[in-house]
């Protein structure tokens, strides 16, 4: 059982895996940072991509691409409906924290039944087949989904670090994020900002959930489970820290997924609940690494202020 | 008749739910949609009493309630701890946790269902006396809601619910106090619990999920928050409307997600058309001089 290969195959198919948790956990952290809101709606979002993807692959049988892009169009339409028709509503009325934890949640199911009521229960995938062919590098089997999803994760991180960093609108993100009151005062339209992070967030689920429903099966009310993996990762990775929730995410997928090395495979969907609420419990400000230390150097003392005492 | 006698029962049950609910979520503004996995809590621990220790059904139903209350202290400490956000998250993550976690016991039946729970009172009395027992308890509910918020502990809870800040500065604490009223509610939902495993005779672990949890919101947020009579209305509104979608004689693959959408849908349309439900609640802790000077504009506005 615990034989080099079996266990670096696993390690292996844990962390390819673990690509679209990461990019679920991540687009959570950037809505909870820059709109300051638990977005459980994000569930709905991802039904919406997934879904989408479905009926371009295989219903309309279009290509794999054009599918992938009409995942997209799926997860950007809604966020922007929930973002425009509920959250803006919302903020105008100053509804309170309850009410708007209610409307996440209530409208992540209202979305969940409505797809349940125009493509059934039935679980199904983006294409007919789930099989890949694999290739054996060092003794792992590296399977055809493996390093397309690993790069595609790691090119959308590349992107909206780079997006954060060196655009205007990244900054003027991170301006909101910090303090939206004093951004607007600078002239940045908060509601704008507001709007292009759920936007953002919704591009960054749907291509996760194409990832995802190429290589598993998804039914209407699976997204929840799959958002509560990235609720878990954000509170791990702390709170306001995308880059945080990202190595939470991978580190989650791998510990659930080679958890199979120590528990029976049934048990593995429970775990997921286990560290959602061991996160709470135990490390509700996440995992913290010491602090850089970016504060101005003690000047040294000039020999005048030793000699009288008082430092003048 | 036994289809009136059931939607009866439903509908008491229902309303211990929501009222209890509503005194977590309206009065003491505690985000938690978990409240049915005390039900469910307070369901397996009477049945499993009664089933196998044969404990008699009203004793087993107060160990139910006993379970559900301990249980939701056990979430709520930990959580509460660090914010009330934090609830929501860790009572979300017991809900569909414990259920997964039953799924996997077949010592309580497992995902097929606990079956062959012992029945109460029908035997002897039929089917009219648990509807009795069921409404009454309901009754009492509401009443015990009733006089729990409308006295010094409900000063308390609206002071905190307000203004934590100021009530902590009072020397009050805080968190104590949510932890008792999450109590107390999951405990009254863990009674409804043990009503309902005697009576359906049967526990299946899917029953208790994020369905059941929309229903119960839907029946506080539309019957309106923080009132006596919101969540009975909203509990017999919305119990009696899927009784008529079942007319339609849709198949169960359909009915399920329907029911779901009507009640998320409903939630939805009171949220945004009229956030205060059927009844708005009152200021019930406005002081007295504040208004005796309401009234005495109104009467200058009127003249």
């Amino acid at each position: 059982m615990f034989e080099f290969a079996v266990v670096s195959q696993i390690l292996w198919t844990s962390f390819a895996t673990s690509s679209y948790f990461v990019l679920f956990a991540v687009a959570f952290a950037l809505v909870l940072k820059v709109n300051k809101v638990f977005n459980f709606a994000q569930a709905g979002v991802m039904t919406c991509g997934f879904y989408a993807a479905y009926v371009g692959v295989r219903v309309l049988n279009l290509p794999g691409y054009a599918g992938f892009m009409l995942g997209i169009g799926g997860g950007v339409a809604m966020s922007f409906v929930l973002e425009y028709y509920g959250f803006a509503v919302l903020r105008q009325r100053k509804a309170s924290a309850m009410f708007v934890f209610i409307f996440t949640l209530i409208a992540s199911q209202f979305i969940a039944y409505a797809v349940m009521m125009i493509f059934g229960t039935w679980p199904t995938t983006i294409f007919a087949s789930m099989f890949w062919p694999v290739t054996m590098v060092g003794g792992i089997a590296v399977s055809a989904w493996d390093v397309p999803a690993i790069a595609a994760t790691v090119v959308v991180l590349t992107a909206l670090w780079a997006f954060l960093k060196y655009s205007r609108n990244g900054q003027f993100m991170l301006a909101v994020a910090d303090n939206a009151d004093l951004a607007e005062l600078y002239g940045i339209q908060k509601d704008r900002i507001l709007m292009l992070s759920m936007v953002l967030a919704g591009v960054i689920v749907s291509i996760g959930m194409f990832l995802y429903g190429t290589r598993a099966q998804v039914q209407a009310a699976a997204a929840t489970e799959l958002m509560l993996f990235a609720v878990a990762a954000t509170i791990l990775g702390g709170i306001g820290n995308i880059w945080g929730a990202a190595i939470a995410a991978v580190v989650l997928g791998v510990v659930q997924n080679s958890s199979i090395l120590f528990i029976p495979s049934a048990w593995q969907g429970f775990l997921l609940f286990a560290f959602l609420f061991f996160a709470i419990v135990l490390f509700p400000s996440g995992f913290r690494l010491p602090e850089r230390r970016n504060t101005l150097k003690r000047l040294a003392v000039a020999p005048q202020a030793l000699s009288d005492g008082k430092g003048h | 008749m036994d289809y009136v006698f059931t939607i009866l029962i439903l509908i008491g049950l229902f309303v211990i739910l929501a009222s209890s609910f509503d005194l977590v979520i309206g009065h003491c503004g505690l985000i938690s949609i978990a409240h049915p996995i005390f039900y469910a809590i307070g369901a397996y621990i009477s049945a499993m009493l009664s089933k196998q220790s044969g404990m008699p059904v009203p004793l087993s139903i107060l160990c139910g309630g006993v379970g559900a209350l301990l249980a939701s202290a056990l979430v709520a400490v930990p959580a509460l701890r660090v914010s009330g956000d934090y609830l929501l998250i860790a009572s979300i993550g017991f809900q569909l946790g414990l259920i997964e976690l039953a799924k996997h016991f077949h010592e309580i039946g497992g995902a097929g269902g606990l079956t062959n729970i012992p029945s109460f009172l029908i035997k002897d009395f039929g089917r009219e006396s648990y509807v009795v027992l069921v409404l009454a308890l309901a009754a009492l509910t509401v009443l015990f809601i009733r006089w729990l918020t409308q006295g010094p502990y409900g000063r308390m809870m609206t002071a905190m619910r307000d203004d934590e800040l100021a009530f902590s500065m009072l020397g009050r604490n805080a968190i104590w106090v949510k932890v008792a009223v999450f109590a107390i509610g999951s405990g009254i939902a863990g009674i409804a619990g043990g009503l309902y495993a005697h009576y359906f005779r049967f526990l299946e672990p899917d029953q208790f999920g994020l369905l059941q949890s929309s229903a119960v919101l839907t029946m506080v947020v539309v019957g309106g928050m923080r009132t006596t009579m919101g969540p009975v209305i909203g509990a017999i509104v919305l119990q009696l409307m899927p009784q008529v979608i079942t007319f339609f004689n849709l198949p169960p693959s359909i009915l399920g997600p329907l029911q779901g959408l009507l009640f998320t849908g409903l939630v939805l349309f009171f949220m945004f058309v009229r956030p205060q439900g059927l009844l708005p609640a009152a200021d019930l802790w406005v002081g007295r001089k504040q208004q005796g000077d309401a009234g005495q504009s109104a009467k200058e506005a009127r003249s």
